[in-house]
């Protein structure tokens, strides 16, 4: 009995290490192979990462524009999983050359000593190209990280035919939200005004950032966190009480049952980003010609918004980074890989690009049928200009983002959920925390 | 190769000759030993070890950090810190609720079946071992993944059917997942053991029972109060590496959390240790876990198999 359980054992112990051997050598490392080449003639090779659509038809865009630099590209997932790849990677020594990252995350990677710094390269680029409000995002501690693909100011997505049937105004204000959610879910207590059950703490970020809180910042060598403060605390005791009088449904966002409820008419508005257009046509195609965008409300009238996720471009450690930075800047400013990264999706997304000239080329191709024609790029054009200036992200956003989750719908909860996990990160990684 | 396997090819006397083929088989016996301790080192003992020196340091910026990071020698920090941290604490008291309510079902259900199965009136015993023993060949991973499916509303034919009938339970809810995470462990576990009681069963006497059937015994009665405490060594061995095996429970919690972040990516231990390393990127804190962890298993083994013998010499 004792023998053949051993006998077993060793079977398997043998079977998981041939295994292992087995993956170690697919996962062996193919980089370096041709950069030493430059000077011979022979292009500059660079790897790539990303997980947004169309990056692949992008790079083979970009070689065949010019014979330089030959650009080799990998789809990593996106999210959570995506990022852990690219910090193995990182450690391990073999990443990529460029990387798309979440502005949320930069600061995270900068920190941790994980990228290049790109000041040299396209520090000047990020200057003259983009958009003022948004530097901040990318340019910390003096030095600039990363080069600015999308901004995604916050809008409101509305069933015009709800608010019709209810006779109920476009509200410009949180305050009029609500009395329109109160005057809506009276006339019909099955409608609310949207679902916001949490899952989703960028979000609740993106409306603080409108409210003028500044979740995180630097004094000095030290960061700053205040998730505390008196501006997210009303966005967050706002949500609540809605979700209290039972104004605001509490199907979390990205959650079970969300889809339903908005493809069933069952909430009136979406609070979503600039990139969110886009996907509505193909989750709720029967609502096509119902739902209409708006800035979102604001607290004093006055046209304010935050961002709601976004995409930039880093290079991390052992980059290459002058040809990373030729290519970042090709993708990130020139028309061609607009073109070539809306020509690969069968329903082009509705990202709004940082940079101006690519944003006219993302706006001619995309189909407005589905929001009656709306100018859905040059609303979220102007929405983009009223960004509210000086938002920096943190340097311990992962375990925020993993601490405000368990909070579920209680808002208030994540703010001191998420101030005390960033403390305690900061402190833990021997970065220093201002008193 | 270590040990020479040629033995002086004439011998002088038939003891001697009896001392070349101990010594002779003794050789083989290394020889098929070597690959298990060469295997052995390489997969196990070496992480190990590589672990014990990452626990002893820690990656330490300074600042705002983007001067990049320093390797320090910490000592036994990260261990203290580890053991100081509520969260890793609150893992562990979540695998204890887990196998509260986990236990009682898998090895209730687990036994059930099997006396059913051995029941008399069963008929086609082996296609229902084999179907209640399919869920187990599934990997964790992938069974962890179809449940997943079969939770979410919209993809699976499960939700719909509770929300036909009035019900809105939500398998990823803030108290509701815990028993998604339950039930995907039963699911895979119950036709495991239930082959297991099965063979003790089969193993007792047919006289016993025919006797206790002559005694005027029941189906039931006989089930009670004469299968059950013959195989209960069986049942208790089960039950005791069922503990042990639930300490490193990931897979499903892991899966699930995805979808239910109220669960907190540090639910179980070895979440814990994921988060550290991969989210927290505390690598050294996360070697500390694990170590500790690893120590808990063994010393919980250790035990396990200390009890088990003594119930399997009662």
């Amino acid at each position: 009995m004792s023998r053949t359980s051993r006998t077993a054992r060793i079977a398997l112990t043998a079977s998981i290490a041939s295994l292992s051997l087995f993956a170690t050598a697919c996962g062996g490392d193919d980089r370096d192979s041709g950069k030493a080449g430059s000077d011979g003639g022979k292009p500059v090779e660079i790897t790539y990462w990303s997980a947004t659509a169309g990056a692949k038809e992008t790079v083979d865009a970009f070689n065949k524009s010019q014979k330089d630099i030959k650009v080799t590209f990998g789809l990593v997932p996106s999210g959570p999983e995506g990022v852990q790849k690219l910090t193995n990677a990182i450690k391990a020594g073999n990443a990529p050359d460029v990387a798309t990252m979440d502005y949320s995350m930069l600061p995270e990677f900068a920190s941790a000593g994980s990228l290049e710094d790109l000041s040299g390269a396209s520090g000047a680029l990020v200057k003259e190209k983009f958009p003022e409000n948004i530097n901040s995002l990318v340019n910390l501690g003096g030095k600039t990280w990363a080069v600015p693909f999308d901004v995604t100011p916050i809008e409101m997505f509305y069933r015009k035919d709800i608010f019709e049937k209810h006779k109920v105004a476009v509200p410009k204000t949180w305050d009029e939200y609500r009395a329109a959610a109160e005057k809506i879910t009276k006339a019909d207590p099955s409608v609310k005004i949207t679902n916001f059950g949490g899952g989703d703490p960028a979000l609740l970020a993106g409306l603080s950032w409108q409210a003028g809180a500044k979740w995180y910042g630097t004094s000095g060598d030290a960061w700053k966190v205040d998730m505390t403060d008196a501006a997210s605390k009303k966005v967050a005791t706002y949500w609540d009480d809605l979700l209290k009088d039972g104004l605001a449904s509490k199907t979390p966002l990205w959650g079970e049952g969300e889809q339903k409820e908005r493809a069933t008419g069952k909430t009136a508005t979406i609070i979503g980003a600039a990139w969110s257009a886009g996907s509505f046509p193909v989750s709720y195609p029967d609502a096509k010609g119902k739902w209409a965008v708006a800035p979102v409300p604001t607290w004093d009238g006055k046209p304010a918004t935050g961002m709601y996720g976004g995409t930039s471009f880093i290079a991390p450690k052992g980059s290459d980074t002058e040809a990373a930075a030729e290519f970042i800047e090709w993708v990130t400013t020139n028309p061609e890989a607009m073109t070539a990264r809306i020509k690969s999706q069968k329903t082009p997304s509705s990202a709004l690009p940082a940079n101006e000239e690519m944003r006219a080329v993302a706006a001619k191709e995309f189909d407005t049928s589905y929001f009656n024609g709306q100018d859905v790029y040059a609303l979220a054009g102007q929405a983009a200009d009223s960004i509210v200036p000086g938002w920096t992200w943190g340097p311990v956003n992962g375990a925020v983002v993993s601490a405000q989750g368990t909070s579920g719908a209680d808002h208030t909860k994540a703010l001191d959920l998420g101030q005390a996990a960033a403390e305690k990160a900061i402190k833990d990684r021997g970065l220093k925390l201002a008193e | 190769m270590a040990v020479p396997l040629t033995t002086p090819a004439k011998s002088r006397t038939p003891a001697a000759r009896a001392g070349g083929n101990r010594r002779n088989e003794r050789g083989a016996a290394a020889l098929f030993m070597v690959p298990f301790f060469v295997l052995f080192a390489l997969v196990t003992l070496a992480p190990i070890g590589y672990a014990a020196y990452m626990s002893l340091y820690r990656e330490q910026s300074s600042g705002l950090g983007f001067g990049g990071t320093e390797r320090l020698f910490v000592g036994l920090g990260n261990f203290t810190e580890t053991l100081a941290d509520e969260r890793f604490l609150a893992s562990f008291g979540h695998i204890a609720l887990y196998c509260a309510v986990y236990i009682p079902v898998m090895i209730g259900a687990a036994l059930g079946l099997a006396l059913l199965v051995d029941s008399a009136l069963t008929r086609a015993k082996r296609f229902f071992q084999i179907a209640y023993y399919l869920p187990h060949a599934v990997p964790g991973l992938i069974a962890s993944l179809i449940w997943l499916y079969l939770y979410t509303p919209g993809l699976s034919p499960l939700t719909d059917t509770l929300a036909t009938l009035g019900s809105d339970w939500n398998f990823f809810g803030k108290d509701e997942a815990f028993f998604s995470i339950v039930n995907v462990s039963a699911w895979q576990w119950i036709g495991y053991n239930m082959i297991i009681f099965y063979a003790g069963l089969q193993a007792i006497p047919r006289e016993t029972l025919e006797a206790a059937t002559v005694d005027g015994a029941g189906a039931w009665r006989t089930a009670l109060q004469v299968k059950i405490p013959m195989i209960r060594s069986t049942v208790v061995l089960t039950l005791l590496f069922t503990i042990v095996g639930a300490i490193q429970l990931f897979d499903a919690p892991k899966l699930i959390q995805l979808r239910a972040a109220e669960l907190g990516t540090d639910w179980s231990p070895t979440m814990y240790i994921f988060a550290q390393a991969f989210e927290n990127r505390d690598y050294g804190q996360a070697a500390a876990a694990s170590l500790l962890l690893a120590v808990v298993a063994g010393v919980l083994s250790y035990v396990v198999t200390k009890l088990g013998n003594r119930w399997k010499a009662a």
